[in-house]
Formats: C-alpha cells, sequence, structure tokens
C-alpha cells in the first residue's frame, strides 16, 4: 500500500513541479483538468515531444496551468502570450509551443495577437480556457459572456453578444481547431495530439468549469459536478448540429473539431525560404 | 555578411543596424513608426542575409514581448521605436526587467506628448526611460551623439544586455538616426562581443534565479535546454515560483533587479569630457544636444570663458559621481535639454549644492542653437 | 462481479480538495466521501466498495487535483514509485540547496 499523505497521482510525478503542489485553483476548477489533458497527449505523444515543448501563457486563472509542468514555461502578460510565443517559434521553429490562454486573455486584451497568429499560421498550438467570464479578478464580463448573463460588471445581465472563437479564427486563417469541455477530456486530448502533429496554427478551445465565478453568476451551479453536468448535456457534437436547425441549437455548446486544412504553408516554413532568397541561394 | 572594416558614410540608422548584427543580433521585431522606421525597413533586408529573423508585428505590445520571447529562445534580440510604441511597451519592459531578460530596445525619440511632433527631435523621454514601468527596478539607457556612436553603442547595449541580464534602451533622437557621417568600423576581432552565460551545472542542481556567491545574475539557458525556466511575470523567488506570501523572497528579488543595475553605476557609466581641467562652467549635456553644446563650449574658450563639457553617455544608472566631482571643481553647470528639463534634475540633486545648476530647456522639436547655449554660459561666468 | 481485482485507491492527504467530481464520475459507486478530515479539512473520498472498481479510471481522470490514483497491483504500485525516483525526486533536492544559501543571508541584501 502506497502511504496517501503526501501522495500525488502518477501523472504529476512524472511532469509536474509536485513541490508547489497542490495547486492555486479552487476545488473542482477544470483547469486541473485540462492540465490532465496536456498531460496526457504527451503520455501518447512520448517523452522526446515532451522534451522539445515549451509553453507561454497569459495572464489569469488559466495563466497558471502550464506554470505547474516540469517544463520551460513563460508567464507572460496580460493578452501577450502569443506575441511571445510567436518569437520563440520562429526563433526555434523545431520546438513545440503550446500556449495557455484564458478566453479573456485571448480574445478580450489579446484579441489582435489572437487573429495575427491565426493569419500568420504559424506552427503554434493555442489552448484557450473558455469559463465565459473573467475569474483571476473576480468575475467579470469576457467576451465570451453569454448575451443576458449577470457578472461583477454586467450586474443587470449583459448586452454585448459573445464572441465565437471557432468562426473568429476561421476567418482569421487558423488551420487546425477544435472546441470541447472538460467533460469531453478523450476528445480533447485526442485533439490536442493532431494540434500538436499539426504544422499551422491550431487552436482548442476548451470550455471548463469554474465553480466560483461562473457556477455562481452564470449558471447557478456552484457545484463543479453540476457543471460537468450542464457540459455534458448542453453540448452538442458538429455532426449532429449539422442535422438540426439554429433555434434547437441555442443556448447549446457545439463541440468537436471544426476545421483542419493542410492547404497553407506555415510560417517558419516561409522564413526558411526566405531566408535562402535574402542569401542569394 | 557583416559591414567590411574601415570608414563608411553611414546615417545613423544604419549604423545602428550594421552594429547590432555585429553585435550578434539574430531577432528583431517592430512596429513602423517615425523616425524610427527605417531600422526597422533595414532590418528586414538584413537580418534574413545574417541568418536571422526579422518581424513586423501588430503592434508595439507584440514588438517587445517578441524580443522577449526570442531572448528566450537563445537569440539577441532588439526592437526599435519612438515615443508612442515606445508608451506602449513599457509593460513589457517591466516583464524584461523582473525576468531578467536581455534585450535591447532603440527608442528615436520624437517631440511629444502623445502623437506629438512626429518628425522632429526630442529629449523628452529620458525619465520614462528610467520610470517608465511601474515598480521599482535598474535600468541601463545610452544616448548616441553621433552615428559613429550609434556603431559603437548598440554593440556595448548588447553586451551590458547580457552581462546584467537586463533590458538596455538606446536612447536615440530623430538628428542622430537620419544623420549621415563618416563611421569607422574596426575589424571584428578587435570588437569585444560579450556572449551569454549559459549555466555549468546539470538542470537538476540549476537554481534559475539565484546568482553564484558575488555575482549579480544566475547563468541563463534557452527554451529547450532542458533547465525547466519559469519565466515568472509574478513576483517570484530564487526558482522562478510565485513567492505567494513569502516577503522576504519578493524583497530578494526585487533588490536584486534594482541593485544589480545601480550598484554597478562605476562599471556601466560612460561619458566623455572636453575643456574641463581648467574649466569653471561645465555643460552637462548628451545626446544630439551635446554637439550644440560642444561647438557652444569652444566658443566660449574663443571668448577667454573657461567652459568645458561632460557628454552622458550613460544617462541610466545615473552616475552621481562624476557631477559630484565637477561640481565640487566648477562655480556652475549647464544644462541644455530638448525638454523642459529633466536630466537636470539629477545634476541638480548629484551637485548637492555645490555648484549653481542652470536649466536650458528647449521644445517644439529644434536643437538649441549653439548661440543659445554660449548666451547661458556667458551668464553663468559673469 | 467485477473481473479486475483493484490492490488501492489512493487519495493524497497534500493533494485532495473534496470537489468530489471522482465520485460524480464513478459508473461503480465505489466511492464514498469519508469522515476523516485532512490537513485542509476536507473529507476525502475513500474507495468502500473497491470490489466493485473496474480500473476505467474515470476518477482520476476527472480529478482536478492529481490526487487520485487507481493502483491495480504490486507491478502498478513499483512502477508507481520508479517514476517518483526518477521524474520527480532528482528536482527537489534543490530547495534545500536554495533555502540553505538563502538562510545564510544573501550577498545583495547588504547595503
Ligand atoms: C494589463 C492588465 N490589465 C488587467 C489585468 C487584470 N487581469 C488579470 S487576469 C484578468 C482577466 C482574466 O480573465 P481570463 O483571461 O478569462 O482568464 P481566467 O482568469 O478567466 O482564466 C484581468 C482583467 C492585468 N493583469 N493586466
Ligand atoms: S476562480 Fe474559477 S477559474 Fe479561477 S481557479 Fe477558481 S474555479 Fe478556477
Ligand atoms: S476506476 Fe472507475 S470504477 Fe474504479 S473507482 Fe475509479 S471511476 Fe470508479
Ligand atoms: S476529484 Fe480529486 S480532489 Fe476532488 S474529491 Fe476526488 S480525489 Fe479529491
Ligand atoms: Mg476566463
Amino acid at each position: 500500500m502506497i502511504p496517501e499523505s503526501e501522495f500525488e497521482n502518477v501523472l504529476a510525478k512524472k511532469y509536474m513541479r509536485t513541490e508547489i503542489m497542490p495547486h492555486a485553483f479552487c476545488p473542482g476548477c477544470g483547469l486541473g483538468i485540462i492540465e490532465r489533458i496536456i498531460l496526457m497527449a504527451f503520455e501518447e505523444l512520448g517523452w522526446d515531444e515532451w522534451e522539445k515543448t515549451v509553453f507561454v501563457s497569459g495572464i489569469g486563472c488559466s495563466g497558471w496551468v502550464p506554470l505547474y509542468f516540469r517544463r520551460d514555461a513563460a508567464h507572460t502578460l496580460h493578452g501577450r502570450a502569443l506575441a511571445f510565443a510567436t518569437a520563440l517559434k520562429a526563433s526555434r521553429p523545431e520546438l513545440n509551443v503550446i500556449v495557455v490562454m484564458g478566453d479573456g486573455d485571448s480574445m478580450g486584451i489579446g484579441g489582435n495577437h489572437l487573429i495575427h497568429a491565426a493569419r500568420r499560421n504559424i506552427g503554434i498550438t493555442a489552448i484557450i480556457a473558455t469559463n465565459m467570464l473573467y475569474s483571476l479578478t473576480g468575475g467579470q464580463m469576457a467576451p465570451t459572456t453569454p448575451e443576458g448573463a449577470r457578472t461583477q460588471t454586467t450586474p443587470y445581465g449583459s448586452i454585448e453578444p459573445n464572441f465565437d472563437l471557432m468562426e473568429l479564427l476561421k476567418a482569421a486563417g487558423a488551420t487546425y481547431l477544435a472546441r470541447w469541455t472538460t467533460y469531453h477530456f478523450m476528445q480533447a486530448k485526442n485533439s490536442l495530439k493532431k494540434a500538436v502533429k499539426h504544422k499551422g496554427f491550431a487552436a482548442i478551445e476548451i470550455l471548463f468549469q469554474c465553480p466560483t465565478y461562473a457556477g455562481r453568476y452564470i449558471l447557478n451551479k456552484p457545484d463543479p459536478r453540476d457543471m460537468l453536468q450542464w457540459f455534458k448535456e448542453n453540448s452538442v457534437p458538429l455532426t449532429v448540429a449539422k442535422k438540426k436547425d439554429p433555434e434547437e441549437l441555442k443556448g447549446k455548446i457545439l463541440v468537436g473539431e471544426f476545421l483542419h486544412r493542410t492547404d497553407r504553408v506555415e510560417y517558419t516554413e516561409k522564413l526558411k525560404e526566405l531566408e535562402k532568397r535574402a542569401k542569394g541561394g | 555578411m557583416y559591414v567590411e572594416p574601415g570608414i563608411h558614410l553611414m546615417q545613423g540608422d544604419e549604423a545602428i543596424v550594421e552594429g547590432s548584427l555585429i553585435a550578434g543580433c539574430r531577432f528583431f521585431a517592430g512596429y513602423p513608426i517615425t523616425p524610427a522606421t527605417e531600422i526597422a525597413e533595414r532590418m528586414s533586408r538584413r537580418m534574413p542575409q545574417v541568418g536571422g529573423v526579422f518581424m513586423q508585428m501588430e503592434d508595439e505590445l507584440a514588438s517587445i514581448l517578441a524580443i522577449i520571447g526570442a531572448s528566450w529562445a537563445g537569440k539577441k534580440a532588439m526592437t526599435a521605436t519612438s515615443g508612442p510604441g515606445y508608451s506602449l511597451m513599457q509593460e513589457g519592459l517591466g516583464y524584461a526587467v523582473l525576468t531578467e531578460t536581455p534585450i535591447v530596445i532603440t527608442d528615436v525619440q520624437r517631440g511629444g506628448p502623445s502623437t506629438g511632433l512626429v518628425t522632429l527631435p526630442s529629449q523628452g523621454d529620458v525619465m520614462q526611460a528610467r520610470w517608465g514601468s511601474h515598480g521599482d527596478y535598474g535600468i541601463i539607457a545610452l544616448a548616441p551623439s553621433s552615428a559613429q556612436d550609434m556603431f559603437d553603442l548598440v554593440i556595448r547595449a548588447f553586451n551590458l544586455s547580457e552581462e546584467y541580464r537586463n533590458p538596455v534602451v538606446i536612447l536615440a533622437d530623430e538628428v542622430i538616426a537620419h544623420v549621415r557621417e563618416p563611421v569607422k568600423v574596426p575589424p571584428l576581432e578587435e570588437i569585444k562581443i560579450v556572449e551569454r552565460r549559459k549555466p555549468s551545472v546539470p538542470p537538476e542542481e540549476y537554481i534559475p534565479y539565484l546568482p553564484d556567491p558575488g555575482e549579480w545574475v544566475a547563468p541563463m539557458p534557452a527554451f529547450g535546454e532542458g533547465y525547466n525556466m519559469l519565466v515568472e511575470s509574478v513576483m517570484h523567488d530564487e526558482f522562478g515560483h510565485r513567492i505567494g506570501t513569502d516577503h522576504a523572497a519578493a524583497e530578494r528579488t526585487i533588490k536584486r533587479v534594482y541593485y544589480k543595475i545601480e550598484k554597478n553605476v562605476e562599471k556601466i557609466a560612460m561619458y566623455e569630457t572636453e575643456l574641463m581641467e581648467d574649466a569653471e562652467i561645465a555643460v552637462v549635456s548628451y545626446g544630439s544636444t551635446a554637439r550644440t553644446s560642444l561647438r557652444a563650449v569652444r566658443e566660449a574658450r574663443k571668448l577667454g570663458i573657461k567652459a568645458g563639457i561632460l557628454r552622458l553617455i550613460t544617462l541610466w544608472p545615473f552616475y552621481d559621481k562624476i557631477i559630484e566631482d565637477i561640481a565640487s571643481q566648477v562655480k556652475a553647470i549647464v544644462v541644455p535639454e530638448m525638454n523642459m528639463g529633466k536630466i537636470v534634475r539629477e545634476v541638480e540633486r548629484a551637485a548637492k549644492g555645490n555648484a549653481e545648476v542652470m536649466s536650458l530647456p528647449k521644445v517644439g522639436g529644434v536643437l538649441h542653437h549653439p548661440d543659445e547655449v554660449l548666451s547661458v554660459i556667458k551668464k553663468a561666468a559673469r | 462481479m467485477a473481473t479486475v481485482r483493484v490492490s488501492q485507491i489512493a487519495v493524497s492527504d497534500k493533494l485532495c480538495k473534496g470537489c468530489y467530481l471522482c465520485i460524480w464520475a464513478c459508473p461503480w459507486n465505489v466511492l464514498e466521501i469519508s469522515e476523516e478530515r485532512n490537513w485542509r479539512g476536507v473529507k476525502k473520498p475513500i474507495a468502500t466498495k473497491i470490489e466493485n472498481c473496474r480500473a476505467c479510471r474515470l476518477c482520476e481522470y476527472y480529478c482536478p487535483d492529481f490526487a487520485i490514483q487507481v493502483i491495480v497491483d504490486e507491478e502498478e504500485e513499483k512502477k508507481l514509485l520508479e517514476v517518483e525516483e526518477r521524474y520527480e525526486k532528482p528536482w527537489l533536492r534543490r530547495i534545500e540547496k536554495r533555502n540553505e544559501i538563502v538562510s545564510r543571508g544573501v550577498w545583495w541584501l547588504e547595503s
């Protein structure tokens, strides 16, 4: 029998900075599941892939996700993770660069970098952790907050429509797109494996339970179990959604692989070619 | 690959590009802004020729984060901008400071505030260079006065940034960026280049933000080398781990990023003096203003006034001692600046009342006329 | 009834925050809330019906805190200790080294 006092799950022992755990997330917070999704993907991709993987994140609860990994990680500024990551990838194309951002981080303050990273089709894997609000600052409206939802800054209900990340990035030029929830950890892990191997800008949006704020304010479900149950019951796979009319899909979460394009050349490939031309080769 | 050794007629912005390539710069990110655009344009042509990466980013917020990212990728990296862009970079600059990331930022100053005097020179950003980002930190800022300086100082800037693992700012201005002058390029082997110090211990023994005894900064690995770095913008301890409530760890980190620059001022400070041996009036000047000041001082000598000049090359950390020494020698110190009087405050403080300090501000986008400086020298001599 | 014999379902005192997502996730009602509280005042889940466990590991997958682990047999227990030895332990030594250096007083604080 293994003693339980200082015990950690084997994935944590292998991949994480156990000396700074338990992590700072609230009980039941889905960000821990996102960590697990990432680590499970790398269990399958193999240690060699892990060794050439580096992480970049922004500011927000979600920005903490990669900081617990025993791996190179940059905890940058609010909104700026992709700018850091772009240069990292451009300088060292052989690295897997994974960026973890919050929904506010990526689509609010960092929206400009997001669309331009997609436009460049630079080979970065972006994981966008969506909880439908700003949680680190205490539950204010985000660009993903559903219209009508009450948050700390929309006490009368939000009057702003929300972004659809998949549509946004499709238009901007991303070449791999998927959306899952923490309920769909297996599917998310499979998408992540694909995204890491994908040559081009790949984004995976993962809706996660933030019981503390989104649970309390938006969904009226402060228990993480209820939130996961809600994800389970309210998500519709793309394949199924195609057969339904838009009215039926109101308020539902569309999940699945939204895009997988191979017709656009990745940015660092072009950089290499440009260098050859500049050198007169 | 590099500009040939010898004497070349070069513009300031050309000199800074060629100098930075020789210094080892292999990543440039920028966003067009007058009067710094030419640097980016030249970089876009030259950088791929030496195997580096040039990127035009979506804005200056991205530019500074990009060079920080490139630095952690193991590259020497630079950006160039002007007032409005430099303002946007302040948060990123603080990030570089706290994570001890070597980067070089060239601010080709133009008149402000705001969009301001787009095409005209200024020295309005000198205080922003010191205090622009929030919190306490040390910073190195160098002020070139000629195209030659642009070449020499950018190399020095890269060297200092590597040595102290800190951002270094080059405070140029429109005049210096566009002036076309002979620039002497020494043979490569005569140019001192500081390379990044890498850890010598295995990753499990390496403590990322703990310098060896007596040192100020720890060696710096690149991402992907197995050292599992945490480049943490939140206040962190020696591992890069967030300090939580460990106030002592926070104090250690803050004091080190402050003192590693401030306490090494003797090593970092560069200045030039001319005609100071017997001077009774000193002009303390920097950047393009130093050029007019020197002419004024020579004119004053012709009139029999014992004037001399101290040209500050390193503006930050501010070298109090040289001002203190001069103040105990001269009667008055004249400080002409293309702003409403900024460095003069430092001069006044360091002079400790031992000499009269006279500010000579100039705004609106023109250099001082040497006669303006001369007339204040005359007044001081009376 | 179960086809697998699971030797232990370890729940970490250090990590468990008592969200009970593991209990929610378990299709076989293996887990229950225990009576004892851990250091953070949380009543950990406990495998009261371990004989029902089929080692599907859903409890592990949904635990956000890496607190729970299904240990099927000695083989798995051994593997776990190997991982600890190889991947985790080497990194823990530098903490003492840092503490020792810092406790002696660092040079840049003496002005
Ligand atoms: C420039 C700047 N503005 C504001 C903040 C304060 N701030 C920190 S995190 C955050 C929002 C986080 O929301 P999100 O990105 O959705 O991440 P979450 O915490 O929800 O995971 C804000 C506004 C900041 N750190 N920096
Ligand atoms: S506030 Fe929400 S997102 Fe942040 S740690 Fe708590 S549950 Fe998670
Ligand atoms: S492994 Fe499956 S059956 Fe066993 S306790 Fe966990 S969830 Fe229940
Ligand atoms: S899911 Fe994990 S943290 Fe939550 S109660 Fe179960 S073991 Fe504890
Ligand atoms: Mg959020």
